[in-house]
């Protein structure tokens, strides 16, 4: 008896430094598809909900590869970044098409380096810029709502999929107001009573009140999404224009709030 | 390349200028980082004296002595804890105490203050810190001239 608590104890003594090791962080995901080496299965077929529809729950980052980056003798990871983070329309042929309104928006925020981005002022992540930032966001998808939290400043959007029409004199807020409905396996999301003063990406293209933004998400398998954004601001732009971005499923990870106003300290940095 | 000289011993620094596609230290996750000159980088040793792992960026304090046997209390940028602990890291990572050698990009306005791209720990291991590649928005945003 003496042998086995003994035994007993060393295997308890041996399981507390893996515990240690092993991060909450990276705890599993349950129910996803993987292969036998137990890595995820990222081509695997897109997952429905029971009613059929693609299911789109899941954590979700940005499709950008971390890369190597060495100089020197020393090698360190690079940072995933979206190249639409910087620029939404850097995959656009001659760009967005700013209306002159927009140039001189552009100017401002440009000549000021970036300090009145309200990302840096810690405001919230505005769709359908939030796709792009560099935190992670889950979606939670029901029949009747489709629900995108976003790490930072622990932020949540709303997408109504229960038949109702966007209001007609809508309350402008950070992600506006949407809904969605289903054409075949794409969900089209639309959009209006974004505020009138937001920014679709670092370089400060404007996007405001008159815009309309349809998105049109598609599930190409386990592993990517495709968004398709569409903006009709004719204050801000000169013509509709469409951009495609590519998110890719996090799994084995979960959300860490970022909250952002904690500890910012870059704002007074700008100033001499 | 340009060389900078700090008033502070080990400082190397080395420039991309010229290149529409640059990598330059840090975690570009809520600002535009022009407070900093990404395009230099500089490397400095000495003792972490305070660890801040809050968002949205985590800050480390070191002790750095300079050409004249002063310390100065070095000031530098990490990306959020987020992203450092999904690179591996710890809030304890880095202690007081800890002697290390931190390569940054050094802000523009204000001195003693930098933006990490690397750190090494006392055994010259490295710890991740990020490098983000920046996409120089003046050669992409045509329509915006």
């Amino acid at each position: 008896m003496k042998t086995l608590w003994r035994a007993m104890l060393l295997l308890v003594l041996a399981a507390v430094p893996a515990a240690g090791m092993a991060q909450w962080l990276n705890y599993p995901t349950p129910g996803i598809p993987r292969l036998s080496s137990g890595a995820p299965d990222l081509k695997a077929a897109v997952p429905r909900t029971p009613d059929g529809k693609p299911d789109f729950s899941g954590m979700w980052f940005a499709n950008v590869p971390s890369r190597d980056y060495c100089r020197t003798g020393d090698c360190i990871q690079e940072e995933r970044m979206a190249r639409e983070q910087v620029n939404l329309g850097s995959k656009l042929q001659g760009g967005l098409p700013y209306t002159d309104w927009s140039k001189e928006q552009m100017k401002v925020r440009r000549a000021n380096g970036g300090r009145e981005d309200p990302h840096t002022y810690c405001m919230p992540p505005n769709f359908p810029r939030a796709w792009t930032l560099p935190q992670y966001m889950r979606i939670v998808q029901t029949p009747g709502m489709m629900v995108v939290l976003h790490e930072f400043n622990a932020a949540y959007r709303e997408i109504y999929l229960d038949g109702r029409p966007l209001p007609e004199n809508p309350n402008p807020t950070w992600n506006g107001y949407s809904t969605g409905h289903w054409e075949g396996d794409t969900l089209v999301i639309e959009t209006n009573g974004i505020r009138d003063d937001m920014w679709l990406d670092l370089q400060g293209s404007p996007i405001t009140e008159s815009a309309r933004v349809t998105e049109r998400l598609k599930r190409l398998n386990f592993g990517i999404m495709q968004i398709e954004i569409s903006v009709n601001d004719p204050k801000a732009y000169t013509k509709p224009w469409s951009v495609t971005i590519e998110m890719a499923v996090q799994v084995d990870t979960q959300m860490l709030e970022e909250i952002c106003m904690d500890n910012e300290k870059d704002t007074k940095l700008y100033s001499k | 390349m340009r060389i900078i000289k700090t008033k502070n011993h080990l400082s190397v620094v080395s420039a991309l200028a010229g290149l529409c596609l640059a990598l330059v230290p840090a975690a570009w996750a809520h600002h535009s980082q022009s407070e900093y000159d990404l395009r230099s980088r500089a490397e400095l040793e000495g003792a972490v004296t305070k660890v801040e792992w809050k968002s949205p960026h985590a800050w480390i304090y070191v002790d750095v002595t300079n050409d004249k046997s002063e310390k100065v209390n070095w000031s530098f940028e990490l990306p959020s804890p987020n992203t450092l602990m999904r690179r591996g890291w710890t809030r304890d990572s880095l202690k007081p105490g800890d002697h290390i050698k931190v390569s940054f990009a050094p802000a523009r306005n204000h001195p003693a203050i930098g933006i990490a791209s690397s750190i090494k720990d006392g055994s010259g291991k490295a710890l991740f810190t990020g490098v983000t590649p920046i996409y120089e928005p003046e050669a992409e945003s045509r329509g915006a001239r």
